[in-house]
């Protein structure tokens, strides 16, 4: 991650985790898993949401941020789709790669990361810019 | 015993009731902020009226639970900062369960039960940057002993309760707490209309053998607002005069 706007969105989500989840700042990267990880439950991800739209001063969608439908949206696909651009089209803060990445995460777990978080708070930001 | 509060901006909805007028003043004097709601401009105007000697120690907003988006707007206009909330706002749907218009009951139901719901998204996500908040709905007897006809507005109050109840179970534990108030007959609104035209049948239902003042009531709402209430958490409180507890 080397564009300096991720790097700041990275570290202000670092410190809220390791606030909220009572965890080391050092053992937060981009590639940490929320659930799997952090252990994180339903009253941090809404604490997580309040903390991060007072942070950042954008909207959020729960259910976008924490890809609450993905599981759900990816089994209604018809089987003749292209998914990862309906995925990306649904998704649109997460690119190509990352999904595709999703798509062979799946029965590992909960896929949530840290960088997914990440990914939402810029395109929000850029959203809010454009706007 | 001291009325100490931790928080000072309280959102009233229902801003315009006898009771929410009665209450305001109660809260400026303890060094609360009050906001109440208000949906028309004739209630504006009404608000601006009763409380003209509290210049600057309260403000109004718009905000009608029929619009979602005045919901919305109201939170902008508030900066979601918000201490306290005290729900007053209520609609009634009177008539019979197997005769009211579908359309009607609808229409009732999104805004009592469905737009509330995001009413109490946006207090307590507004109070959960805070790490502290307290809601006090104001319900009704009604919501556990219904005349004829009261279906609907029974049914209203029972599932707002249920929403504040959800609450007060989730978030205690980040420092939001909630408390419902269950009032009888109280000499205001749509009851004081029914008292006066049924009179003594009414009061013979009251062990105590009057109605409640707004007053009476204002001051209850203040006390569960206070910190030494806040114990008092995912429940209901009834305060009727006895009538619920009469055979």
């Amino acid at each position: 991650m080397e564009e300096p706007e991720l790097v700041d969105i990275f570290n202000e989500i670092k410190q809220i985790l390791g606030e909220l989840l009572d965890v080391d700042e050092a053992e937060i990267t981009p590639e940490t898993y929320l659930v799997r990880d952090l252990c994180a439950e339903s009253i941090d991800f809404l604490e997580l949401a309040v903390s991060l739209n007072s942070r950042f001063a954008v909207e959020i969608n729960d259910d976008d941020l924490f890809l609450r439908n993905l599981r759900r949206y990816i089994r209604n696909m018809p089987d003749t789709q292209d998914r990862i651009s309906a995925l990306t089209g649904r998704f649109p803060f997460l690119s190509a790669k990352r999904m595709d990445e999703i798509l062979s995460d799946l029965d590992a777990g909960p896929i949530l990361k840290v960088k997914d978080l990440i990914a939402y708070i810029e395109w929000q930001t850029r959203v809010k810019k454009a706007a | 015993m001291s009325m100490r509060f931790t928080g000072s901006t309280c959102l009233i909805t229902g801003g315009t009731s006898d009771m929410a007028m009665a209450l305001a003043p109660k809260m400026i004097l303890s060094g609360l902020f009050p906001v109440l709601t208000f949906r028309s401009e004739s209630g504006q105007k009404k608000l601006a009226s009763r409380l003209r000697d509290f210049e600057e120690k309260y403000a109004m907003v718009h905000l009608d639970l029929d619009h979602v988006h005045s919901i919305h707007q109201a939170f902008e206009t508030l900066n979601h900062d918000l201490d306290y909330l005290v729900d007053f706002a209520q609609d009634n749907l009177e008539g019979l369960v197997a005769a009211t218009d579908s359309q009607r009951v609808q229409s009732f139901f999104e805004a009592s039960l469905s737009n509330r719901a995001i009413l109490i998204k946006a207090a307590a996500r507004a109070m959960l940057t805070k790490k502290k908040g307290r809601m006090v709905y104001v319900s009704s007897t009604a919501a556990g002993r219904q005349s004829r006809g009261q279906g609907f507005y029974a049914a209203v109050k029972n599932g707002a309760e249920s929403l504040y109840h959800a609450v007060g179970i989730e978030l205690a534990g980040k420092g939001i707490t909630t408390v419902c108030l269950r009032p009888g007959y109280v000499d205001a609104g749509r009851a004081k209309s029914f008292i006066e035209k049924h009179g003594q049948r009414v009061l013979d239902q009251i062990p105590m053998g009057r109605v409640l003042s707004c007053e009476e009531i204002a001051d209850v709402i203040l006390f569960l607002l206070t910190d030494s209430a806040v114990g008092i958490n995912a429940t209901s409180i009834i305060m009727d005069g006895g009538m619920s507890a009469l055979k």
